[in-house]
């Protein structure tokens, strides 16, 4: 894996990284496009003789014959193409710009996306103080910054017993309100109250019905989320405000601008989940119990915090485990008190709590950028869509810079580094090490053996009589199959084996360790089946599928395919028809399409295919579907290259969803996106060089010149002066006149043939203006 | 179900190009494409030219069978040894009636599921469904459907032999000839 990518963080040194390698890949096309070209030839080889041909030289009209049709550039194109290629990365600031590397940089969100998380439980003098310093939100939002990025290598053990350190490794600091509702912040303080209680003793179907709400509200807010970057990036293209640093950072994409969304999108997606019975990610591993050096009895203060933590406060939902780990940590206040006395106190606490405690020394005083010393808090690369939204409007009612940009002290930030540093590296990692350990032992591996399975296989037996009538609304028969789930509310309780399964699944994915995890999952999915507990089943089936995708050359590619197009097709038809639940749906095959796309040219294509499903399925949103169609072209264009022509290209596929994304796109109303996407296609389909035939049928003309004609309406009356200004936008440039004057000759014509087109809005694109064919021609083929 | 049914040059230029809707359960015969669909027809099928380019290497039928679906449309192929390239893409609704979208709030053409084919249903259970009905309109994963357009197929290379033994025909050239096209059409309507 290459080393951590650090797409918000400081770039210094790293943009000079992806250079060397870029400039290699741009000689290699150079080679490769300077050769004679095996286009010329074969014009006679079409004749396709099957019986007399043998194998080797029948590959010989194979290469030939998509590159005889394909020959869209020429190779002096091409290398000026590359050249900017290059020259576009080195100008490009932190993230990389190959294509390749893309890939690499989406399945590092993924992993990063499932991280440890650290509640935090604070006495009220410990958020007074926080507060003091300028941080409103209390402690968790002074420690979650510096959380998601600890610096230094975190080195982890697996359970085979191999040791292995990890750049990137980070936890999630939230709030303690978190745990007690789905969803942090909601507007409706009244609906939170509700929520909880459903969760915590509410009959199945209500939180089931709460649950799949919160599923299409999670995929409106990323929608609301998407939408407002969109319109930012509109802004800052028109010079009018400045864009959010996130889109700065991560490039405009590497090939010929692909969305800078994405990115985006895909690490809202992944930090949009709301906390639920299912999946124990969001479930904290640890919590964070914070008194200051004010309190007048501080020890007292911890213990009342800590059985805050526990069950028997009702502050916590009944299906969430309580064997996490419990961190103690003084605040010690520089500025005011005495640090001997914060030194007796820290050791008597020791003495009282054990090894896991922190002494936090801070200054009181907030600071601000003219302060000496003072250096910025980075910003949160992982809020959630909701939180990202309140940041936004909070953004716009007050003054930007003093809302998005805070300040701390350089000795308070190194002392909260190495705060959590010491507290990941020394307790939670260790921590969730043994648990691994020991569920591994005392739970999985009598699960795993035959004496597990017979168990397993005697409790359906025994059950069976009763279990297959009973349905699930029967109340009061809570186990009518002799299994562990809880019927009526719709959990494991965390006791059972079942959920500590899970939780070991999880807590082995979260330390990386994906071997574990997918076996663990596999047995999972199974057993949840069986229950028809069918949110888990969901939910492991998904795991089980993500974590085959991750362990490294797990499969040969036809049972790979096999198996995880079953596990696939399990999470998204639960996720979606017995759940309704289309958050998780997406999220699941989001992440399936990266990582399958990951795995290289032959897996793209199983990546393309679930693409398409995902959009048949109905659930996204627009924005969601351009970004998702653009992904789905990206998976056919990684299978264009010269190598692919004995594998098989999909240059034509890759030219449809194009297509498509461009329509997308217009229908969003975003005629610059469409309009490079349009352009795209036109390289795909070869028209756009001088000596092209034109679209290869006659009949594709229709929607073609429609989507001319609406760019050009949307364009505007200066759309060939917008048509120059996109074109100097670094990624996509045609380097000479003469290229222009193509592009304006090609898009021309429609303007002249669709004169009737003016009722043409975007939110009717799917609406086909009947004169752009000839319809009635092709009516009167139909049948005489 | 409705039928765009086009023949493939090795050029990926259209030879002939033909729409037409099922004759059997009592359907007249005409196609019921949407205009959208309509407009797709000829981006789909010549997107799965990849994959009748990737299989001829591995199957040595002439008919390949179902190779590809995009949304709702299903695409069959025939290779003739000449590589060229008989597509058939059949979209399933009932008989007589245009096929109607399901209301969805988050759907999008061309994405929209039609009636027949819920989408749902279409993923998890590909099996069942092609049990509950096996008629050709209903089902295009059938393998009656299969057979029908395997007939189909068959009758058309027969007809297309014929035109391109023309001396004054080569087999990169349109077919105009309004016989075969009549031809055509009888074929469909005798087995589709």
């Amino acid at each position: 894996m290459t080393p951590l990518e650090h797409e918000n963080g400081n770039p210094g040194g790293i943009s000079q990284r992806p250079q060397p390698e870029l400039a290699l890949r741009s000689s290699r096309e150079f080679t490769s496009s300077d050769l004679p070209n095996n286009t010329a030839s074969n014009s006679s080889s079409q004749i396709r003789t099957k019986i007399s041909l043998s194998s080797s030289e029948s590959r010989l009209p194979l290469i030939a014959g998509p590159s005889l049709i394909y020959k869209s550039r020429s190779p002096s194109n091409l290398r000026s193409q590359s050249h900017e290629r290059s020259s576009s990365s080195s100008r490009g600031s932190s993230s990389t710009t190959s294509a390749y590397d893309s890939n690499e940089t989406h399945r590092q969100i993924i992993v990063r996306s499932f991280a440890p998380r650290v509640a935090v439980f604070a006495s009220s003098d410990t958020e007074d103080f926080v507060k003091q310093k300028g941080f409103k939100d209390g402690l968790y939002s002074l420690l979650r910054p510096y959380g998601e990025h600890l610096h230094g290598k975190v080195v982890i053990r697996d359970s085979m017993g191999g040791s292995r350190g990890w750049d990137d490794f980070g936890i999630r600091i939230i709030n303690s309100q978190a745990l007690q509702t789905n969803s942090t912040h909601r507007a409706d303080g009244e609906m939170v109250d509700r929520d909880a209680r459903n969760l915590v003793n509410g009959s199945q179907r209500v939180s089931e019905h709460t649950r799949s709400s919160h599923s299409n509200e999670t995929v409106k807010s990323i929608d609301r989320v998407l939408d407002r970057y969109l319109r930012t990036t509109d802004a800052a293209s028109e010079g009018q405000g400045k864009a959010y640093v996130d889109l700065e950072r991560t490039s405009y994409g590497s090939r010929s601008g692909l969305s800078p969304l994405y990115p985006v999108y895909l690490r809202k997606l992944l930090s949009s989940a709301s906390i639920a019975p299912y999946e124990t990610f969001l479930h904290p591993v640890a919590c964070l119990i914070a008194v200051s050096s004010h309190h007048p009895a501080p020890i007292e203060a911890l213990r009342q915090l800590y059985s805050n933590t526990g069950h028997e406060s009702q502050k916590v939902p009944a299906w969430m485990g309580m064997e996490y780990l419990r961190y103690y940590v003084l605040i010690h206040d520089e500025e005011n008190d005495d640090i001997t006395k914060s030194t007796a106190l820290f050791d008597l606490m020791k003495r009282h709590f054990g090894l896991h405690c922190h002494l936090l020394r801070l200054r009181r005083s907030q600071c601000v950028l003219t302060d000496d010393d003072s250096t910025r808090v980075p910003s949160c690369e992982w809020l959630s869509a909701e939180e990202e939204i309140e940041k936004l409007s909070m953004g716009d009612d007050a003054d930007d810079v003093e809302l998005s940009e805070k300040y701390i002290l350089e000795s308070d930030s190194t002392a909260i580094k190495n705060l959590l540093r010491e507290m990941v590296t020394q307790s939670i990692v260790p921590f969730m090490e043994s648990r691994v350990m020991t569920w591994n032992d005392q739970v999985a591996s009598r699960r795993r053996g035959i004496g597990g399975r017979f168990i397993s296989l005697s409790k359906r037996w025994t059950g069976f009589g009763t279990a297959k009538s009973t349905t699930l609304g029967l109340a009061g028969v809570s186990n009518p199959s002799g299994s562990n789930y809880d019927y009526q509310q719709g959990f494991y309780p965390p006791e059972t084996p079942e959920s500590t399964m899970r939780q070991l699944g999880d807590y082995a994915f979260m330390l990386r360790d994906w071997k574990l995890a997918s076996s663990t999952y596999d047995f999972l999915r199974a057993d949840f089946g069986h229950d028809k507990a069918w949110g888990h089943h969901a939910a492991a089936n998904e795991m089980a599928a993500i974590t085959s995708l991750l362990v490294p050359h797990a499969f040969s590619s036809k049972s790979r395919s096999e198996l995880l197009d079953q596990m696939l097709e399990n999470a998204a038809y639960s996720y979606l028809t017995r759940c309704s639940m289309p958050f998780n749906v997406i999220r699941c095959l989001t992440i399936a399409i990266e990582l399958l796309k990951n795995r290289g040219p032959v897996a793209a294509d199983d990546a393309a295919r679930w693409g398409g499903k995902l959009l048949e399925f109905g659930v996204l949103t627009l924005s969601a579907q351009a970004l998702t169609t653009e992904r789905v072209a990206e998976c056919y264009i990684s299978r264009t290259g010269p190598d692919f022509a004995a594998a098989g290209t999909r240059k034509r596929q890759a030219a449809l969803w194009t297509v498509l994304a461009s329509d997308s796109w217009l229908r969003l109303d975003r005629p610059d996106q469409a309009r490079v996407r349009l352009r795209e296609a036109s390289a795909l389909y070869g028209i756009d060089n001088q000596d092209s035939a034109g679209l290869p049928f006659p009949s594709m003309q229709g929607l073609w010149q429609r989507l001319n004609s609406a760019l050009r309406d949307a364009g505007g009356d200066d759309y060939a002066a917008l048509i120059d200004t996109s074109v100097a936008q670094p990624d996509f440039q045609l380097d000479t006149a003469e290229e222009k004057e193509q592009l304006n000759a090609f898009i021309r014509p429609s303007i002249l043939s669709s004169t009737d087109a003016e009722g043409f809005t975007p939110q009717d694109a799917g609406h086909i203006h009947p004169t752009s064919l000839d319809d009635s021609q092709l009516q009167d083929d139909g049948f005489e | 179900m409705s039928y765009y049914f086009c023949i493939v040059g090795t050029r990926d230029q259209p030879l002939f190009e033909l729409e037409f809707g099922t004759s059997k359960q009592g359907g007249d015969g005409v196609a019921r494409f949407s205009q959208e669909a309509r407009h797709m027809n000829p981006f789909i099928v010549h997107s799965s030219l990849d994959f009748v380019d990737e299989l001829q290497w591995t199957n040595n039928q002439m008919y390949l069978k179902r190779i590809d679906q995009f949304a709702s449309s299903h695409i069959s192929t025939f290779l003739t040894p000449t590589s060229t390239r008989f597509m058939l893409l059949h979209l399933p609704h009932p008989p007589n009636t245009a096929p109607t979208s399901q209301p969805m709030p988050n759907s999008f053409p061309p994405f929209t599921p039609y009636t027949s084919v819920p989408p749902s249903t279409s993923t998890a259970s590909r099996g069942t469904s092609s049990s509950s009905s096996t008629s050709i309109p209903n089902n295009p994963t059938s393998p009656q459907t299969e057979e029908a357009i395997r007939q189909f197929f068959g009758e058309v290379f027969e007809v297309w032999l014929k035109a391109i033994m023309n001396p004054f025909a080569s087999t990169e050239s349109k077919i105009g000839s309004p016989v075969f096209k009549q031809r055509v059409v009888a074929a469909g309507r005798k087995y589709l």
